[in-house]
């Protein structure tokens, strides 16, 4: 490199240097926190909103602070039924789909199952399915008289008509348990293919059985991650609104979502449901730190991938029959038969428990699409929050996530655990409180805040997909992009977003399918002009079957949609 | 300080909570010359890089580079790693996966905005410099890690700084790569002039590369000087130990009429040693003493049985082959040296005589220096 000279920026004067590092170290620092912060308002505003709320008591126009509300909510047997009752939907979720996810992980990453590929990918696909949809569509597959499957069954084995009750606390356990198996299904998969196959081989060498090498080293050893999944299932299964509302509400079955939306509506008593929503809150609150501490006093035990792969356990005929059948069972249950009770009443002129194809008609499509204002208006809205809630989802996860994984080391503990809080509160709860925030203001049931309550609800699994993916990126890739030169904005653009875009993809898809179905928040702040798909399904159930199952179409194929891009853009999902 | 030192760094310390990773150290390193930074596993090396290439903020001190001042905590001044205009090579080589050779190489002249032409000239000449010239559109991640090692180089040489950091550049590369890219890195600095400070702990990459090494322990400066005088005359046991000297423990007989003249020390029950004094003070009789001698210079013959030895005699207690030398563990009197020799065959259980010149013996007063 001959007469060549040094490639320097102009010089500048010492004060200048010294003032232009402080600029520069104020966007540095400053965008981060300022992420955060925004992070922190939207968690504590309806925290503290409903707080305020529940200790606000009205005695005809007198308003005063008082524990009233709470001594109501306690003296009402109500309560304690809805109580009960979503304890044993949680419950019994969990275990079915604890179980459910650990044998279909199992089989998908252990055997040589032939097919399993396959599975693979279509264990997830009710992970991207709305849950009040599955409510609705087993309703056309099991409710007495009008049941496809109750039909069937009736006619071909005899049994009585009413031999599946849908509506009951048991339905709502079979829905939930297909929704939240690939929950379990994701947690464990990872861990059950990092695992270490010396480990299973050593028990087996030192004479151990397959079934007692399974019960004494598989198991435990994957234990850490069935719990903290089963915790997360638990909460969030006993919090989601959509399936009792579809199978517990119309028998008169109590649940705790379903209790707080009818505390809202008229005549509405807003302190009593106020107060039922800090119980549940500090429920909530509690099991997720319980699930946090859980996970940080097992970290170390993980099980670590020596690159070893595991060997795959050669099924027989009675185990490779076995594992189909429960595979058949799952996606039948879960994916197929819903989508083929959908697609009948969505393409039949009218629904009366029978397919007739001479009645067959994409009519109810067009009229959704272009002939029924609220399907239209829903469809928009709908698109329209996904995509920019998921936007902005993103954004403040990539500054929290920067912020937890390259700021000040100061505090992070504590800004971690306040931004996950919402990670387990149900989004009835979550809507109640920006309910309360916006009552009586200009926001009051526009999209503006229901897009707040969505960020505010779910930007935590955002910012987990972009903090764990930010945790695998070597600090030093940044830091020799600012000693060649480039600033902390340039090193963004040109380092480190490149390299977080899969996590970034991944977080923005998650948030758009979230979106796209959410229901709890909304249904409480939803107002005329303002309706989701999802709202306009519930409003639609009590009218046309025809209509509202083909919305509900509409709303699935965005939804595979975002499936599909999932695929395609091998973004992980166990990032998320 | 010198005043025409071209990188200066006063009193730096650099804390992690309770841990002192950096205490109160000062350099000089002048244009065009290379720094060594020699020292143990967490002794602080990297600290001291990342805190003039300002990637770590120190808890106190001063660093100027090419006469501007860049860190300085009482004057507040801290400027960010960009303004700082210099190049680092890191330990993980750090080359990004998502861009090219070319994009990773030619990153700090696209964040200087230079023009394309002079960007694609340069580029390419210093790919051919590091001998990369035909992988240029290669992904990043498809290199071996000795290339993955060059592309680090070029991006750190390309926009020509002035000061390179180096941080243990070389450890992930096979030994015949090491010697070659050493000489590699001795050429380009020749030819392109910048000054070095370089991070390792592999000594005959210090002391090759540098004209001067720093030893350090425990965040703080055991010795500093040009390689010939580090390696010849360890200033403290710590050195000498690291260095590889035999350190062993005694007690002085005979104290040194001058300061650094010879004396006597005792070992066991009825050893006696004579050396060199390696400490500025005058040494007292009776006081607890440290030994260091180097591996090469304790000679041993073996002795025929029956023969009365002259001077010392021990016994060989294990014996090793490493090439054309061969490395014996002598035992004099339950003190246990080590020596290196061409091979001649001994094994253990074979008495031999123990010559040490007490030129090539330093001893240090013990306690004052710590050891590990
Ligand atoms: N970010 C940090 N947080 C806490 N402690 C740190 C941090 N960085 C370094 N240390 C500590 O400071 C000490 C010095 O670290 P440093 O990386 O400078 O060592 P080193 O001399 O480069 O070692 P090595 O030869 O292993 O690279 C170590 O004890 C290390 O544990
Ligand atoms: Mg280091």
């Amino acid at each position: 490199m001959q007469e060549s000279t040094a490639v320097r920026r102009d010089p500048m004067t010492a004060a200048t240097a010294r003032a232009q590092s402080r600029v520069g170290r104020f966007a540095e620092v400053g965008l981060p926190a300022s992420g955060v912060l925004i992070g922190v308002l939207l968690v504590l505003g309806p925290f503290l909103a409903t707080v305020i709320r529940s200790l606000l008591y009205w005695d005809r126009d007198q308003v005063s602070l008082s524990l009233q509300n709470f001594v109501g909510l306690f003296g009402d047997p109500r309560f304690y039924q809805a109580v009960g009752n979503t304890v044993i939907c949680g419950a019994g979720a969990t275990i079915c789909s604890c179980l459910l996810g650990f044998s279909l992980a199992w089989i998908v990453s252990r055997t040589d199952l032939p097919g399993r590929r396959w599975f693979e990918i279509f264990n997830l696909v009710p992970f991207f399915l709305s849950p009040y949809v599955g409510a609705v569509s087993w309703i056309y597959l099991a409710a007495p008289h009008s049941g496809v499957l109750s039909r069937l069954l009736n006619q071909y084995l005899g049994l009585p008509d009413d031999f599946i009750r849908i509506y009951s606390l048991g339905g709502v356990i079979w829905v939930l348990s297909l929704f939240y198996t690939p929950y379990v299904y994701l947690f464990v998969i990872a861990p059950m293919r990092q695992m270490d196959a010396a480990l299973e081989d050593a028990a087996r060498v030192h004479g151990a059985s397959f079934w007692y090498t399974l019960r004494r080293i598989t198991i435990p050893l994957l234990t850490p991650a069935l719990l903290s999944s089963a915790l997360i299932v638990f909460v969030t299964s006993a919090g989601l609104f959509d399936v009792p509302l579809a199978l517990a509400a119309p028998k008169g079955i109590r649940t705790m979502p379903t209790e707080i939306f009818q505390l809202v509506q008229y005549p509405s008593d807003l302190g009593r449901a106020a107060s039922f929503g800090v119980v549940v809150m500090i429920v909530t609150v509690l099991f997720t730190i319980l699930q946090r501490r859980y996970i940080d006093r097992r970290r170390f035990e993980t099980v670590t991938g020596k690159g070893y792969r595991p060997r795959l356990v050669q099924l027989r005929r009675g185990g490779r029959f076995a594992a189909w059948m429960l595979e058949f069972v799952y996606l039948g249950s879960g994916v197929v038969l819903p989508l083929i009770a959908l697609f009948m009443v969505s393409f039949s002129r009218l629904w009366t428990g029978r397919l007739d194809p001479s009645v067959l008609t994409t009519h109810n499509f067009e009229y959704v699409l272009f002939g029924f204002k609220l399907t239209q208006t829903a469809i928009l809205n709908s698109v329209y929050l996904a995509i920019v809630g998921a936007t902005i989802g993103v954004a403040l996860a990539v500054l929290q996530g920067y912020y937890l994984n390259r700021g000040s080391r100061r505090r992070r503990a504590l800004v971690d655990s306040l931004l996950s809080l919402p990670l387990g509160i149900p989004g009835i709860i979550l809507g109640l409180g920006f309910l309360i925030i916006a009552i009586r203001t200009p926001l009051y049931s526009t999209l503006a805040i229901i897009l707040i309550a969505y960020i505010a609800r779910f930007f935590p699994f955002a910012t987990r997909t972009v903090s764990s993916m930010l945790l695998a990126i070597n600090p030093e890739l940044e830091q020799s992009a600012r000693a060649s030169g480039a600033s902390w904005l340039q090193t963004m653009r040109y380092i480190l977003l490149p390299l977080l875009m899969p996590a970034i993809i991944a977080a923005w898809l998650l948030l758009f399918v979230i979106f796209i179905r959410e229901l709890g928040a909304t249904i409480l702040l939803y107002g005329q002009g303002t309706e989701t798909i999802s709202v306009a399904l519930v409003i639609l159930s009590e009218h046309s079957a025809a209509t509202m199952t083909a919305l509900a179409v509409v709303q699935l194929i965005l939804l595979l949609g975002a499936f599909m891009l999932f695929r395609l853009t091998r973004a992980s999902l166990l990032q998320a | 300080m010198e005043q025409d030192a071209f990188v200066s760094i006063r009193n730096l310390t650099k804390r992690f909570g309770e841990h002192v990773a950096v205490n109160d150290i000062s350099l000089n390193v002048a244009e065009g010359h290379t720094l060594a930074l020699l020292g143990p596993s967490g002794c602080g090396k990297t600290t001291i890089l990342r805190c003039l290439a300002g990637l770590e903020t120190p808890d106190s001190g001063h660093i100027s580079l090419a006469g501007n001042v860049v860190f300085d905590h009482n004057a507040r001044v801290n400027l960010m790693p960009e303004q700082r205009e210099l190049g680092i090579v890191f330990q993980s080589y750090a080359v990004w996966p998502h861009m090219s050779v070319s994009e990773n190489v030619g990153f700090p002249l696209k964040v200087r905005g230079v023009a394309k032409a002079e960007y694609d000239d340069r580029v390419a000449r210093i790919l051919n410099i590091v001998g990369l010239g035909a992988w240029r559109d290669k992904g990043a991640t498809q290199l071996s890690g000795g290339q993955q090692q060059r592309v680090a180089l070029a991006r750190a040489l390309v926009h020509q700084p002035r000061l390179v950091l180096f941080d243990e550049p070389m450890s992930n590369l096979d030994t015949q790569l090491r010697d070659q890219v050493r000489m590699e890195l001795n050429i380009l600095q020749a030819k392109l002039g910048f000054t070095a400070i370089y991070v390792t702990h592999d000594q005959a990459e210090a002391f090759s590369l540098a004209e001067t090494v720093v030893v350090m322990n425990l965040g703080r400066i055991e010795t500093s000087g040009p390689p010939r005088d580090v390696f010849h005359r360890p200033r403290t046991p710590f050195v000498a130990r690291f260095l590889g000297l035999n350190v062993c423990e005694g007690k002085l007989v005979q104290a040194n009429a001058t300061a650094g003249g010879q004396v006597e020390v005792a070992f066991g029950e009825s050893l006696r040693l004579r050396g060199l004094s390696g400490d500025e003070q005058k040494l007292t009789a009776g006081a607890p003493v440290l030994v260091c001698v180097r591996k090469e210079h304790i000679g041993i013959r073996k002795l025929a049985p029956g023969a009365i030895p002259q001077g010392l005699s021990g016994e060989i207690r294990a014996a090793s082959f490493l090439g054309l030398n061969e490395e014996y563990v002598v035992a004099l009197e339950g003190v246990e040296l080590r020596a290196v020799q061409p091979a001649s065959g001994l094994r253990a259980g074979d008495r031999v005589e123990v010559s040490i010149r007490p030129e090539d013996c330093i001893v240090f007063l013990a306690g004052q220096n710590r050891l590990d």
